[in-house]
């Protein structure tokens, strides 16, 4: 891989996000509903009204707010919110540590337990295991996040006991240093499980599929011809071939985890951007949106270069120019 | 268990002593208060950002900040005004001029004392332009607030301007300190004025912290109304999932709620660690009633279905309130009894009869109006203002949940005489545009908040004035010159038994009218832990300043 090619990538990027940003400008301000409502909450005279829309230049053509906003952008300024009347940089801020942590664990989670449960299935495609497994799969896939996280809490958190409730902390205690990060990995369990759930499924068929894929290609069975066994051969030699679609499989998904993180989040009180991406939807809170957006859609993308030098690096067959 | 809770606060109002909060929960016996201790407070939604609620009316600010504020007045369970940073008020020239005297005893949680000039402050740059509810009312009747000296506040109205009283409580005007404030380029956002993510106030529980989790709050030592609060420590939790929280009340991670609807009431009910009371006043507003609005003022081109009253009547008649509201409530509120609600005294009318539901006075009236019953949807023959031929096929437009669940209701009970609804489902930014501003609606649910005098909650309800794109005013565009001349009355008229009569009024013609079907009184369910107890349940500012819990 070049660095030419690298730059080239980046500099990609740019009309990506451009187009996503100008598209969602235009899908939020033609939504209907004034976000002085908002800050009105039900009350709020005809003055009141003109008066907020001037505060927030609503009143100003479209364009002209388009441009504002761009300049304020590109001056590294992403505004401050209607509803709320905090610095957007800050509210994304507050909030990325916990949905990153979040998405982390899901993504850590279902990348290991995806491709385990791949490898064993593929040891005995079509038996008993693999049977069990990839039905499973199919099922975790269709599940509905949002329902799978209300069970869950019901189920292991309320009447097992085994978890908290809500939130990333205990709300009655005030732990420091270490028994803080294991008050937050005790919170982190179950909403990171449940995220998790529909990516293991996926993580674990596409890896079964090119595994058994691999094992019957020639070079594996020449490797086992020579006196590797099953279970090496798989590993060592079938299991790095087969890893190609599972990196473009787990890449692809940061997108669709984010909108998982929007549902976990609000089931399980989580303090992160996805709840803060509701609460600004509902609240037509522009310059939030468009944050969050501008944030989401940087990372999808920048998500999409990783899996692409990732595949360089595990396969070296690969060669970007 | 909710509604008897709720009687027995309302019987059990304390004495209006000058250093108790009027309105709070009977405790059980004369029981000695736990000191200390960390209450942990379910917030809906999420961090509200700004937590100063002088520059605001969202209810999500206001329950998260009003417990570090307090109002110049209180208001006991009956809506009467309690001392709280007045001590006493004196009403001059028939209620154009109010005089306050402060409490020479109350510091600001940064140890300087509070004086007149917070209080003009607080007004002038705060309240006054940002406070929507505050703003709309006062502002109109031309308020001018002076302090003559450090512990005296005078308001001057233009006219008399009777419900000041109810409007200077913690939710509609709390009061900040000038000198923490007066540095700020913009007091309504936080990069503008940084104190409003590190509140200063004069409230019971003083600031520490606030982030995305969660905000805690601690006791404030210096306290005016001395030895209280009794808690230690304040976490407010957000949880915007109904489930999750209900769940955490249960088992014990979170201690109280402010709201609880639908199924999880009967929930909590059943549980015993759980106690549940209605409280008419919310951090959003107040005393709502929740109604649906006929469109007596489509735009071009939409079809006016309502223009003759006999259709309305007949819509009314159609529409089984008690049935809707057994199925949808479960006991919470009450079914409504008039236009107003009943929980604001001077706005209790009588010999106000609602009409019933009677299916076959519904069939009888549509059939005198014209619409005509050709086997299915009924069919417009000769209806007023309405094209021959044309079916009535009507939308409803409501929010998710109780409001829909209403819409559901009403549709099957109008499809029984002949009228066909379909339910639109808004969040409300989308209901708001389509109601108010476009109009493209013809009967939609809608939540008036009729808030402590039935000026600054029900007049822009029937004032022909309030017909308006703003949300939340006359959404069925009523206009009626009778009922403009009593509101107009009203405005100036500071005799309540004089008012009281004029409410009366308002309310018949209202019911001989009927732009709005009155479904029902709303209340507020909260809920806490049965090992808590000495809440305020009417006002959120001080809820918890005299509540404690056993270890």
């Amino acid at each position: 891989m070049s660095l030419q090619y690298l730059i080239r990538r980046l500099v990609q990027i740019v009309p990506a996000i451009a187009a996503i940003i100008v598209i969602t400008f235009v899908i939020i301000h033609i939504a209907p509903g004034d976000p002085v409502d908002a800050v009105a909450s039900g009350n709020g005279d005809d003055q009141y009204y003109a008066f907020m829309r001037d505060k927030f230049g609503l009143d100003e053509p479209m364009w002209t707010q388009f441009r504002t906003f761009v300049g304020n952008v590109l001056g590294g300024d992403l505004g401050v919110s209607f509803a709320q009347g905090q610095r957007v940089s800050t509210l994304i801020w507050d909030r990325l540590p916990s949905t990153l942590l979040l998405m982390g664990s899901a993504l850590v989670l279902s990348s290991v337990g995806g491709v385990a449960l791949g490898l064993l299935a593929a040891k005995r495609p079509f038996r008993f295991v693999d049977l069990g497994i990839s039905t499973a799969a199919l099922m975790g896939y269709a599940l509905p996040v949002f329902w799978l996280a209300q069970l869950a809490l019901l189920g292991l958190a309320f009447e097992l006991g085994w978890f908290p409730i809500q939130g990333m902390t205990d709300a009655r205690a005030d732990y420091t240093g270490l028994a803080h990060y294991r008050d937050v990995a005790y919170h982190l369990v179950l909403p990171s499980l449940v995220l998790a759930v529909s990516e293991v499924a996926l993580v674990a068929r596409v890896a079964r599929t090119g595994l058994i894929q691999q094992n019957g290609a020639d070079y594996v069975r020449t490797a086992k011809s020579k006196g590797l066994s099953a279970n090496e051969s798989l590993l060592r030699h079938a299991l790095p071939n087969a890893m190609l679609p599972v990196v473009t499989v787990i890449g692809g998904r940061i997108g669709s985890l984010f909108s998982g993180a929007v549902l976990v989040e609000t089931v399980f009180g989580w303090p992160g951007m996805g709840r803060l991406l509701l609460q600004a939807s509902e609240n037509r809170d522009h310059p939030v949106l468009l944050g969050l957006v501008l944030v989401v859609a940087f990372s999808v993308v920048l998500a999409n270069l990783l899996t692409d030098l990732v595949y360089a690096w595990i396969d070296p067959r690969i060669r970007f120019r | 268990m909710a509604v008897a809770l709720s009687l027995l606060a309302t019987a059990c109002a304390s004495d209006d002593d000058d250093d108790t909060a009027g309105g709070q929960t009977p405790t059980t016996g004369a029981e000695e208060p736990v000191r200390g201790g960390t209450l942990v407070v379910a917030l809906d939604g999420s961090d509200p950002g700004n937590l100063n609620p002088a520059v605001t009316s969202n209810g999500g600010v206001h329950t998260a900040s009003e417990p570090m504020f307090n109002g110049l007045v209180g208001l006991d369970t009956e809506g009467r005004p309690t001392p709280e940073l007045a001590a006493s008020w004196a009403v001059e020239q028939n209620g154009a001029v109010y005089r306050f005297t402060l409490r020479d005893n109350v510091r600001f949680h940064d140890g300087r004392p509070m004086t007149a000039d917070d209080v003009v402050f607080t007004f002038e740059k705060a309240l006054l332009p940002f406070h929507a509810r505050t703003r709309a009312s006062m502002t109109s009747a031309g308020v001018k607030v002076t302090s003559p000296d450090p512990r005296t506040v005078v308001f001057t109205f233009d006219a008399p301007y009777a419900p000041l009283l109810q409007q200077l409580n913690v939710t509609e005007a709390p009061i900040i300190p000038k000198h923490v404030y007066e540095g700020c380029s913009d007091i309504s956002t936080v990069p503008g004025c940084p104190p409003n993510r590190a509140p200063v106030g004069t409230g019971p529980f003083k600031f520490v912290s606030a982030d995305a989790n969660e905000i805690r709050l601690e006791r404030n030592p210096d306290y005016f109304r001395q030895g209280q609060p009794y808690l230690d420590t304040i976490v407010e939790r957000f949880i915007a999932d109904q489930g999750t929280k209900t769940l955490a009340l249960q088992n014990g991670e979170v201690d109280w709620a402010w709201m609880i609807q639908g199924a999880d009431i009967a929930t909590l009910r059943a549980d015993r660690n759980i106690t549940l009371a209605d409280a008419a006043r919310g951090p959003g507003g107040g005393n709502c009633v929740l109604t649906v609005a006929f469109n007596l003022r489509p735009p071009a081109g939409r079809t006016a279905f309502f223009g003759d009253l006999r259709t309305r009547q007949a819509l009314w008649a159609a529409t089984n309130r008690q049935q809707a509201y057994d199925q949808i409530q479960f006991g919470q509120g009450k079914v409504a009894t008039q236009p107003i609600h009943t929980a604001i005294p001077v706005a209790r009318a009588t010999g106000i009869t609602l009409p019933a539901f009677d299916a076959n006075r519904a069939r009888t009236l549509l059939d005198q109006a014209g619409w005509k019953d050709e086997g299915g949807v009924r069919v417009a023959r000769g209806v007023q203002g309405v094209p021959d031929g044309t079916e009535f096929r009507i939308d409803y437009h409501g929010f998710a949940g109780q409001q829909i669940d209403y819409g559901q209701a009403l549709r099957q009970q109008w499809r029984a005489v002949g009228v066909e609804v379909e339910t639109k489902q808004e969040d409300n930014p989308t209901l708001s545009a389509n109601v108010f501003r476009d109009r493209q609606f013809d009967t939609s649910a809608i939540s008036y908040c009729n808030e402590a005098d039935p000026l600054i909650g029900v007049r822009r309800q029937y004032h022909s004035s309030q017909i308006s794109t703003t949300a939340f005013t006359n959404a069925a565009g009523y206009s009626n010159p009778d009922m403009d001349r009593l509101w107009d009355q009203s405005t100036v008229e500071p005799d309540p038994a004089r008012r009281q009569q004029l409410f009366q009024q308002i309310q018949d013609l209202a019911v001989r009218e009927l732009p709005y079907i009155w479904l029902i009184e709303s209340t507020n369910t909260r809920a806490w832990s049965s090992n808590c107890t000495g809440f305020n349940i009417q006002n959120t500012g001080l809820f918890a300043e005299a509540a404690y819990c056993r270890q």
